[in-house]
C-alpha cells in the first residue's frame, strides 16, 4: 500500500505541473470571441480527461510493475479471456469518446456557420503577404511584413513583436459578425490568428469560409500556418479590432483615399512623386525576392539592378509586372496593385541603383494597359 | 439467425466469448455472417446519418 501511495503522489506532482506550464503561456489562448472561448474550454476539458486517463493507466501500470516484480517472487497469471473485463474496457473508452464528441460537434457546427454576416472580407494569400478586400466597400490593400531587415539580420535588437508586425493590419469592428472568404493566388497558405481561434487554409482556385465576432478591441497577431515557400515565416497576420464607430470612420476614410487614388490615375505625375511612391511599393512588395538593392537572388529571382532587358524595354518590363511570368515565381500584379502603384514601382526600378533610364511611366498608361 | 446477429454485434463491439466463437466456426455458414455483417454495417451508417441530421437541425 505504501508504494501505491508513493506512486500516486508522484502522479499528482506531475499533474500539478500543468498549471505551471499554463502560466508560462505554453497553453492555447482563451481568445476574444465566443467561439474561441468555447474552443479553449473544450481543449481544457479534453486535456483533463486525458490527464486523468494517463494518471490512472500509468499509475496502475507502474504500481503493478513495481509491486509484482519477479525479485519478490511474483508469478504471472495465466488466464486467456475474461469477457466482463473486456466489455468494461471497451465500453468505458466508447462512452468517453461519445462524451467528448457531443460538445465538440456542437462547437464545430457553430464554427462552420458563416451565415448572416455584417461584413465580408476576402483574404488572399500570396507569396509572401496577405491581401484584404472589404467586399462591396471598394477598399482593398496588401499587408506585408514590417519588421526591419536589420532586425532580421541581427544587426539591430529584436523587438517584442519581431516578425509579427505588418505595414497595414486588417481592421475589423468588434461586436459584428465578419465573414472571411479565404483563397490564394499561388500556393496553399493558412491564415491563423490564435486569439480569434481561426486557422484556415487558403487554397488556390478554392474559397474557404470562416467567421469571427470579436468581443474586445485590440491588436491580435498571427502567422501563416502552412509551409508556403522561402518567406513562409515572414508573412504575419495582424488584426486591429476597433469599436464600431471607430471602424466606420476608418472605412469611410479608406474609401475616400481609394477614390482619390482612382482620380490620381488621370493626372500627370512628376518624377519625384512617382519615385517616392515607387520606393515604398518596392520595399513592401518586390524587395523580398528581388532584394532591397535590386540585386535579386538568381536564378529564381533575377537581378533588376543593371538588368539590360529591363533597362532597354519598358513594354517588356510593364508586361512582367502586370501579367507575371508563367512558370516562374513572379506573380501577376494586375489585381494586387493599382495603376498608380504599378507606374510608381516601374518608374522606381527603371531609375534606382544605377538603372538611370530617366524614363517615367504615367499611371494613365498603366490603366490603359490594364483595360486591354 | 438470432445467434448470427448476436455474433456480428459482438464483432462490431470487438469482444466475443471464446465458446461462442468456436461454436460459430463449427456450425455457422460464412455466407450468413457476411450478409448480416453487410446489412448491419448499412444500418450503422443510416443510424449515424440519422443522428447527424437530428443534431444539425
Amino acid at each position: 500500500m505504501r508504494t501505491f501511495i508513493v506512486w500516486m503522489a508522484g502522479c499528482l506532482v506531475v499533474t500539478l505541473m500543468v498549471p505551471v506550464a499554463m502560466a508560462q503561456g505554453w497553453n492555447m489562448p482563451v481568445g476574444v470571441t465566443d467561439v474561441s472561448r468555447e474552443v479553449h474550454s473544450l481543449h481544457m476539458t479534453i486535456f483533463w480527461i486525458c490527464v486523468v486517463i494517463g494518471v490512472v493507466v500509468f499509475g496502475v501500470m507502474f504500481y503493478s510493475l513495481f509491486r509484482f516484480r519477479r525479485s519478490r517472487g511474483a508469478e504471472s497469471a495465466n488466464f486467456h479471456e475474461h469477457t466482463t473485463v473486456e466489455v468494461i474496457w471497451t465500453a468505458i473508452p466508447l462512452l468517453i469518446l461519445i462524451g467528448m464528441a457531443v460538445p465538440a460537434t456542437a462547437t464545430l457546427s457553430k464554427m462552420y456557420d458563416p451565415s448572416d454576416a455584417d461584413l465580408d472580407v476576402m483574404i488572399t494569400g500570396q507569396q509572401w503577404r496577405w491581401r484584404y478586400e472589404y467586399l462591396g466597400e471598394d477598399v482593398a490593400f496588401t499587408s506585408s511584413l514590417a519588421t526591419s531587415r536589420e532586425q532580421i539580420r541581427g544587426a539591430e535588437a529584436r523587438d517584442e513583436n519581431y516578425l509579427l508586425e505588418v505595414d497595414e493590419p486588417l481592421v475589423l469592428p468588434v461586436d459584428r459578425k465578419v465573414r472571411f472568404l479565404l483563397t490564394s493566388d499561388d500556393v496553399i497558405h493558412a491564415w491563423w490568428v490564435p486569439e480569434l481561434a481561426v486557422k484556415q487554409d487558403t487554397i488556390p482556385g478554392f474559397v474557404n469560409e470562416n467567421w469571427v465576432r470579436i468581443n474586445e478591441p485590440g491588436i491580435y497577431r498571427g502567422q501563416c500556418a502552412e509551409l508556403c515557400g522561402r518567406d513562409h515565416g515572414f508573412m504575419p497576420v495582424v488584426v486591429h479590432a476597433m469599436e464600431e464607430e471607430e471602424f466606420d470612420a476608418w472605412l469611410v476614410e479608406r474609401k475616400e483615399a481609394a477614390a482619390q487614388e482612382a482620380m490620381g490615375v488621370d493626372r500627370e505625375w512628376e518624377m519625384d512623386e512617382l519615385m517616392e511612391r515607387g520606393e515604398g511599393v518596392y520595399g513592401n512588395i518586390c524587395a523580398s525576392c528581388h532584394q532591397p538593392e535590386g540585386q535579386g537572388s538568381p536564378p529564381a529571382f533575377p537581378a533588376l539592378a543593371g538588368n539590360q532587358q529591363l533597362i532597354e524595354d519598358v513594354e517588356w518590363h510593364l508586361d512582367k509586372v502586370i501579367n507575371g511570368v508563367s512558370g516562374a515565381a513572379m506573380p501577376a500584379f494586375r489585381n494586387t496593385l493599382n495603376p498608380v502603384e504599378i507606374a510608381a514601382v516601374v518608374t522606381w526600378t527603371r531609375n534606382a541603383w544605377g538603372n538611370d533610364t530617366g524614363e517615367l511611366v504615367q499611371p494613365a498608361e498603366v490603366a490603359e494597359r490594364l483595360a486591354d | 439467425m438470432w445467434n448470427v446477429v448476436k455474433s456480428v454485434l459482438a464483432a462490431f463491439f470487438g469482444v466475443q466469448k471464446e465458446d461462442r466463437r468456436r461454436e460459430d466456426f463449427e456450425q455457422g455458414r460464412a455466407g450468413a455472417f457476411i450478409a448480416v455483417g453487410i446489412l448491419m454495417a448499412l444500418v450503422l451508417v443510416l443510424l449515424v446519418a440519422l443522428v447527424a441530421t437530428l443534431v444539425a437541425r
